[in-house]
């Protein structure tokens, strides 16, 4: 019978073990403050700041702009003529994947497909080769991007992203040739100051203006303190105040420079015999609000809400280095409007 | 009858101990742990077939009115009161082949989020714990590091 006895506390002490674990502990937490890391490892600068927005991982997004005037300068005989453009519209598909990723490296790898329509006005014939085309063919970029983060310690850290694009009036059955493909760069030397701030300084190689130039950059991460507030900013080409309303709802207001050079291909023989080195500068400013929400758990939407104003819409006979001060004449110097956009997007986030 | 009894609890007991006193290669991963962040450290223990992690350690453990900070961002309101020392954000975890374990989930208490996650073991102080929505391509890595408390004097 004491057998017995022994037998059934066993079975009852071995059950209570295993289920000790799912009851409430009280323990003693500051016994796990004093500690060091095994092995002797070093701690390293992790990526982000305390409640910046989450990464993309898959976005698809369509941007419209409202109407405006486009006023094109005369080239080859045909004259000068402005054209109001009903609308510009077109999607904005992204993907991005982060391919390495440990404490003492981050690599990630994204590609992209913008598109970029135009809707002009056809009450009067369009005569401009620029504006057929544009009409005709619209824009594309499609491109290939990786982003290397690189921590040296707990402190500083190596930022350095390329990029690859192919941009022009080429269709998807004829994509142009890969010669035209335009390489942006950009390195930045950083400090994390603590869990709020990030900061540094580079240089970058960048089309955003339209044409190649070559940028010093100041790169600025920054929450409040309050935890409701936050700049995320690589100053010139891009700045946004954050307001964080909650970790799945946040909203920013600020800036980006978005340009690219453009191959226009003479596709359709709109321009004349020999027009086949052309290249439009397009950049512009976005000044925009921005607000993000989680529909549900890591699916997110974006609008975004703003205007577009032109910096750039020039064309070139070839892709030469200008430069800023650079006083090489443009083949056509384009002025056109400045109209509020809307841009939608749909996105998976990263966790 | 007595003997037959006594030979059961007998073979009970050294099996209990048995299984107390041999870690085995899925055991591991039991230990205390420092997320990428340095922010928190996890305790992993094992419950029953499944390893659990405790946060036992925040960096920062009271929110800005000086309280212990509590999951206040949890997406299930009546959780949202419940303090982050000692909650529980790796579940479910097994060991599925060598220096991994698998089938678990891990929660993020920055955003209340919680994601499927798989864990290996590159070495015997580091774990590659990867978060990840359906599959893991679409995913983030987070790499901890093991913890050795001081002794204290």
């Amino acid at each position: 019978m004491r057998a017995l006895f022994v037998m059934a506390s066993l079975l009852v002490a071995t059950v209570a073990h295993a289920q000790e674990a799912d009851t409430t502990i009280v323990e003693d937490f500051s016994q796990y403050a004093e500690a060091e890391l095994a092995g002797g490892t070093k701690r390293y600068a992790t990526s982000k700041v305390l409640d910046q927005s989450p990464n993309k991982l898959i976005s698809l997004g369509y941007d419209v702009q409202g109407a405006y005037d486009m006023e094109f300068a005369s080239i080859d005989g045909a004259p000068a003529q402005t054209i109001r453009n009903n609308n510009n519209q077109g999607l904005r598909l992204a993907a991005n994947v982060p391919v390495v990723s440990t404490t003492k490296v981050l690599i990630n790898l994204a590609a992209i497909y913008w598109e970029h329509r135009y809707s002009f006005d056809k009450s009067q014939p369009i005569q401009n080769p620029l504006a057929q085309s544009l009409d005709s063919y619209g824009l594309r970029t499609m491109g290939i991007n990786f982003t290397l983060f690189k921590p040296l310690n707990e402190k500083q850290f190596f930022l350095i992203q390329g990029q690859t694009d192919l941009n022009g009036n080429y269709s998807l059955a004829n994509i142009q040739s890969l010669e035209y493909t335009r390489l942006s760069v950009f390195g930045i030397y950083g400090w994390k100051k603590h869990d709020r701030l990030m900061y540094g300084f580079g240089a970058a190689r960048t089309f955003r203006v339209g044409e190649l130039n070559y940028i010093p950059l100041i790169y600025y991460y920054y929450t409040a303190p309050s935890r409701k507030w936050g700049v995320e900013s690589v100053f010139p080409a891009r700045l946004n105040v954050r307001r964080n309303f909650n970790p799945r709802t946040l909203a920013f207001f600020g800036y980006e420079l978005e340009g690219n050079t453009y191959r226009i291909n003479n596709r359709g023989n709109e321009f004349a015999a020999g027009r086949n080195d052309l290249e439009l500068r397009r950049s512009e400013l976005r000044i925009r609000l921005t607000f993000e929400r989680s529909i549900k758990d890591f699916l997110w939407f974006s609008v975004q809400a703003g205007l577009r104003y032109n910096w750039r819409f020039n064309l070139d006979q070839g892709n030469f280095f200008r430069g800023f001060g650079g006083d090489q004449p443009y083949l056509m110097e384009n002025t056109i409007g400045n109209p509020l956009y809307i841009n939608f997007s749909i996105n998976l986030v990263s966790p | 009858m007595k003997s037959a009894v006594l030979f059961i609890a007998t073979m009970v007991l050294a099996g209990s101990l048995a299984h107390a006193q041999t870690p085995t290669a899925a055991d591991a991963i039991v230990g205390i742990w420092e997320t990428g962040s340095g922010k928190a450290r996890v305790k992993i223990d094992k419950v029953a077939d499944k390893y659990f992690g405790r946060i036992v350690w925040l960096r920062e453990p009271n929110n800005e009115e000086g309280k212990p900070k509590v999951d206040k961002n949890n997406p299930d309101e009546k959780l949202r009161t419940m303090p982050l020392l000692g909650y529980r954000m790796l579940k479910d975890f097994v060991y599925t082949e060598e220096k991994t374990w698998e089938n678990g989930t891990i929660y993020d208490p920055e955003n209340g989020s919680t994601y499927s996650c798989e864990i290996k073991m590159t070495d015997e102080n580091t774990l590659d714990v990867r978060g990840f929505i359906g599959v893991s391509l679409f995913g983030r890595t987070d790499v901890w590091k093991r913890i050795q408390l001081k002794k204290k004097a």
